[in-house]
């Protein structure tokens, strides 16, 4: 029997979706019932309370979490988020009700004897509720006590060799898409790239000494699945530097309408869009023009191309990124608060991935930035603020980076220069009597 | 590094006696107002000092979720409000 | 219950720590099929809604069937889902970005099999645990943020309005019929931890009313100083107040004109809770894409200023997203994402064709990028 009645959220628990309040309920269910003789750690009908206190929200279309400041483990400034109920009285399994981050592997995939010990640690230790995964990437253990934090800790670190992730003014955990794991557009390895640098910076990861929080992510090929262009501080996003590879036998299965080639891989299925046209639906978007089909023979003028992906994406058959890949380096994206949205803006066109020189190339530009932001920035001002307060200039000096007509959609609009004293030839100090000479008072 | 940030106690001295001084309105400052206290110090060098205080539990951490803030441990008001201590 | 020990010694927690030892190597978790193929792979194509096949250089094969997931989930129902992986996985999973599952299979013949097994699990309640789709030009999962069930600054939930949105367009999840892929994120305030500024159509929850002062217990619970210094408009001030017996006390005010009602203040000092019931509700946003594919990518924009939080399944809400999803579907090019769209036919028909109302609010005045957004120039339709 169900500890609080739930009749708002019941309503949540028809519809095909999956339903989060039946899980929960289901949770509930299995938590009462314990048939494996679990020694919960942390009061047994939690979820039910859970449940109940989520039902008054709804009823009253409020929140009832408070925060606290706890931040971490001992040692780390990280990690752990503080909450507590702001009616324990009533909701007495909840009364503290913290939230842990847990570095989840690149890629996120798994085995079942990983999750399994995972799993086993927290239904022992808190509520076993989770989310699978949090927005930034890390596996969030939902619900536990702080008694429990410590002991969580250790028990991941000596026995599963399993961190936690950040939270607070530090880098976060960085995140990646699946990349060439199982895709065949990536340009570089993301899983390799993110594992190496969330591990060669786990201090700034667990020890917070930045302005406001750092992101990194991931993402392959322009196609950026993990959106990491709008949502890290750094965004390393594949690209190349050559001619896209074409297979023309390929390109024409595609005009032929090949039932073995797909266009868009199958993307559209559900519709009839008409057969495939190669002219109307790759020529014709490519935002470059640069692009032609004559005689059976697809050309590209590959210096004009901008590798949007389109024709790659609607003919993978046939086309192929080119060979010499390597990343973008994109910086500052940021949501709109304070002053509005910020999408990252390229700072490094091309850049090497190479793991044989622990990607020295990538590095050098991270913590060049760090340097500046961390000297310059001001309290909680992300890097896209401290880019728009100092100049993108600035940015250019501090990573040693040539400007080049790539970093700007187009030139200043306005001929506010800011010159420097030395960039102008015989400096500003000037002799007025010398002048007066020539020019009378 | 300077000498100031080099000399262990004085260094945990100096942080220890403006977070003493401020105490009386403000428990937790951001790590860039610590900074300021080693002029002549990089941010990185800095913050592996703070960093020992905290294990050495001098310090300690607080977090707003995205931001953290260092203050003497046990200090300030919501700390006891928090019910945890 | 009695205290079980990991073996920590809270005496002295440095003893036989271990720390900075980050997450396990991805690697240790590939399919036997992604070990060997990885980097190799030569394309891929998606069979129908939710399953796709990735073919090797080497000609190797692995089928993903995808399925949505809540990405708050219990460890019963993460059970079930290594069961599965178990059944039919060799005992591998994998989570994508938006919150969906995908198991892999290494021939065509284990696919069938683990459809059925995924499509017959079904929540007593009558919800399928693990919908098959999300792929290619339809809408997929939606990333959000954790709203009522456990955030403190939220001005709706998260779980709720994703699970009612995703029932009304759930159609799409399963099918393919839509001009481009279909983004939808949600954020719960205006903090955004969901980040939801670049989506095809993003639900954000807003708040409108500034902090309350519970001044009596103000200056015991909170540093006044932390909470003016955690306002990022600079709206709070210290300030004296007396109380109804006449004592008085250290506070402080607020300029209610310049709040934009983050909740930042609230993080600091539990005595500025900002939440209320008619306060509180959702903006939606529309037109943002992240990709580079075709055109670059943009920001979403603000199409519906507000809309009542009306639990537990918010219909007009989900009213207003339908209508775009429809108007799009019907109007798009093949090819072209909601935003493109938008664009290629102007804002102001945008409005028309999805009978949603305009109003003074959705033109912005904040801060320097608002001139941008207004119109210099005499081209536009009537
Ligand atoms: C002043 C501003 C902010 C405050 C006070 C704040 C506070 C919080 C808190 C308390 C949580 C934990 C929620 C929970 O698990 O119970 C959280 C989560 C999170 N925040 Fe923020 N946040 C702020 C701004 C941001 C910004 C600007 C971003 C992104 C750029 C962000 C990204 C995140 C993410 C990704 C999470 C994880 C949430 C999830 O997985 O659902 N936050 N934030
Ligand atoms: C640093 C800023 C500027 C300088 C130094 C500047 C200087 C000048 C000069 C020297 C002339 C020619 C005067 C003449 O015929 O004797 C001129 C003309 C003009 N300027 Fe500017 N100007 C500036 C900014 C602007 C701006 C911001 C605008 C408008 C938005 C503007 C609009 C014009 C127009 C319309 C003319 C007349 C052009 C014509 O007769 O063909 N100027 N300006
Ligand atoms: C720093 C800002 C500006 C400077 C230094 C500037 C300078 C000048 C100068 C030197 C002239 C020529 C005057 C002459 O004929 O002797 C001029 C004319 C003019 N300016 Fe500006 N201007 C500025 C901003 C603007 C702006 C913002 C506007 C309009 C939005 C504007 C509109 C004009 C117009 C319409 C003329 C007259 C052009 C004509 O006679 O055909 N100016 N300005
Ligand atoms: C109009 C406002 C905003 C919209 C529409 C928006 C939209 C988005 C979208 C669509 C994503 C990607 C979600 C995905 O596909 O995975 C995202 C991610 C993110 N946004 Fe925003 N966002 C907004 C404002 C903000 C603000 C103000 C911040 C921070 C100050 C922010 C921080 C983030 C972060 C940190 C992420 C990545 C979350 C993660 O780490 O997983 N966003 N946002
Ligand atoms: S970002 Fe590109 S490489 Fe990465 S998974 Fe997406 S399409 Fe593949
Ligand atoms: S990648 Fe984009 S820009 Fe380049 S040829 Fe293809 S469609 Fe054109
Ligand atoms: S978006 Fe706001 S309310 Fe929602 S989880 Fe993040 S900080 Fe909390
Ligand atoms: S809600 Fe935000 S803007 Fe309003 S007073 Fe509080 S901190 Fe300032």
């Amino acid at each position: 029997m169900a500890k609080h009645k739930t009749p708002l959220l019941d309503q949540l628990e028809s519809g095909p979706w999956p339903s989060f309040v039946s899980d929960l309920k289901h949770q509930a269910e299995v938590r009462a019932k314990n048939e494996e003789g679990i020694e919960f750690q942390i009061p047994q009908d939690c979820v039910e309370d859970l449940l109940g206190v989520l039902e008054l929200s709804y009823k009253h279309g409020r929140t009832h979490w408070k925060h606290g400041g706890i931040v971490g483990v001992f040692g780390y400034g990280g990690g752990v988020i503080g909450r507590y109920c702001d009616q324990p009285a009533l909701f007495p399994g909840v009364e503290h009700f913290h939230t842990m981050r847990v570095s989840q592997p690149a890629g996120k995939y798994y085995t079942t004897e990983y999750l399994r010990n995972i799993m086993k640690l927290w239904d022992l230790r808190g509520s076993g509720v989770t989310n699978m995964h949090g927005s930034t990437g890390d596996i969030i253990l939902l619900g536990t006590t702080t008694p429990q934090l410590e002991e969580i800790f250790y028990e991941l670190t000596h026995n599963l060799n399993q961190d936690l992730g950040g939270s607070g003014s530090n880098l976060r955990t960085p995140a990646d898409c699946l990349g060439s794991s199982r895709c065949e557009y990536a340009c570089y390895d993301s899983q390799a790239l993110c594992h190496f640098l969330t591990n060669e910076y786990q201090d700034e990861l667990h020890r917070p000494a930045f302005p406001y929080k750092f992101k990194f992510k991931f993402d392959a090929c322009p196609n950026g699945c993990v959106a990491s262009i709008a949502r890290s501080d750094m965004s390393f996003i594949g690209t190349w530097k050559d001619d896209i590879q074409i297979d023309q036998d390929a390109v024409n299965k595609y005009v032929e309408n090949d039932s073995a080639y797909p266009s868009n891989a199958g993307a559209h299925k559900n519709r009839d869009w008409g057969p495939f046209d190669i002219q109307k639906e790759v020529i014709n978007l490519c935002p470059t023009g640069c692009m032609s089909f004559e005689n059976k023979q697809l050309t590209i003028d590959n210096a004009n191309c901008t590798r949007c992906m389109h024709c790659i994406n609607t003919m993978p058959r046939a086309l192929k990124p080119g060979k010499e890949k390597g990343c973008s380096i994109l910086c500052g994206a940021k949501a709109p608060i304070l002053d509005g949205a910020q999408m990252g803006s390229l700072l490094v066109p091309f850049v090497e991935v190479n793991p044989d020189n622990d990607y020295q190339a990538i590095t050098e530009v991270i913590e060049n930035i760090w340097d500046w932001w961390m000297e310059e920035g001001n309290n909680r001002e992300r890097l896209g603020e401290l880019i728009m307060r100092q100049g993108f200039q600035r940015l250019l000096e501090v990573t040693g980076i040539k400007a080049a007509p790539q970093h700007v959609q187009y030139p200043r609009t306005n001929p506010y220069i800011f010159w420097k004293e030395e960039e102008v030839p015989g400096g500003w100090e000037r002799d007025v009597e010398e002048y007066r000479k020539h020019h009378l008072r | 590094m300077s000498e100031l940030l080099s000399n262990k106690e004085l260094a945990n001295k100096t942080v220890v006696d403006f977070l003493k001084k401020k105490e009386k309105t403000k428990t937790k400052f951001y790590f860039n107002d610590l900074c300021k206290l080693f002029p002549d110090d990089k941010p990185r060098q800095i913050k592996k000092i703070i960093n020992v205080m905290v294990t050495d539990e001098i310090l300690e951490y607080w977090s707003s979720g995205s931001t953290t803030m260092y203050g003497l441990k046990g200090a300030g008001k919501q700390a006891a409000a928090e019910g945890e201590k | 219950m009695a205290f079980i020990s990991s073996g920590y010694n809270p005496d002295k927690p440095m003893e036989d720590r271990i720390t900075d030892i980050g997450p396990r190597k991805y690697d240790e978790f590939y399919p036997s099929v992604i070990a060997k193929n990885k980097g190799k792979w030569s394309h891929h194509e998606i069979l129908e809604a939710g399953v796709i096949v990735h073919v090797a250089e080497s000609g190797d094969e692995v089928y993903t069937v995808r399925v949505g997931g809540c990405r708050l989930m219990t460890t019963t129902h993460l059970e079930e889902i290594c069961q599965i992986a178990d059944k039919h996985c060799d005992g591998h999973v994998r989570f994508t970005t938006r919150n969906n599952v995908e198991f892999m299979v290494d021939s065509k013949d284990k696919v069938e099999p683990l459809k059925n097994d995924l499509a017959s699990r079904i929540f007593s309640g009558g919800s399928q645990k693990f919908p098959i789709g999300g792929t290619g030009a339809g809408i997929t999962n939606i990333v959000h943020t954790q709203g009522w069930i456990h955030c403190h600054t939220p001005a709706t939930d998260a779980s709720g309005t994703v699970k009612a949105t995703m029932d009304e367009v759930f159609e799409d999840f399963q099918s393919m019929r839509l001009p481009a892929k279909l983004r939808i994120s949600m954020a719960c305030c205006l903090n955004m931890c969901g980040a939801v500024h670049c989506s095809d159509i993003a639900i954000l929850g807003y708040h409108r009313k500034p902090p309350m002062l519970d001044h009596e217990y103000l200056d015991k619970i909170c540093e006044i100083p932390l909470a003016i210094k955690a306002c990022p408009t600079a709206a709070i001030r210290p300030a004296k107040t007396k109380l109804a017996d006449g004592t008085e006390v250290k506070t402080v005010a607020v300029k209610n004109e310049r709040c934009m009602f983050c909740g930042n203040c609230y993080t600091m000092c539990p005595s500025m809770p900002l939440a209320d019931t008619e306060g509180d509700g959702i903006v939606l946003m529309a037109g943002g894409k992240v990709s580079n594919r075709i055109s670059h990518p943009k920001f979403s924009k603000v199409v519906v200023a507000f809309i009542p939080n009306d639990m537990p399944r918010w219909p007009s809400m989900t009213d207003a997203i339908k209508k775009m999803i429809n108007a799009y579907s019907n109007g798009a090019n093949k090819y072209e994402r909601l935003g493109d769209w938008a664009e290629r036919i102007g804002w102001e028909k945008f409005f028309e064709v999805c009978e949603l109302d305009f109003s003074h609010h959705l033109i912005d005045d904040f801060r320097q990028q608002a001139y941008m957004s207004w119109r210099q120039s005499t081209q536009f339709k009537f």
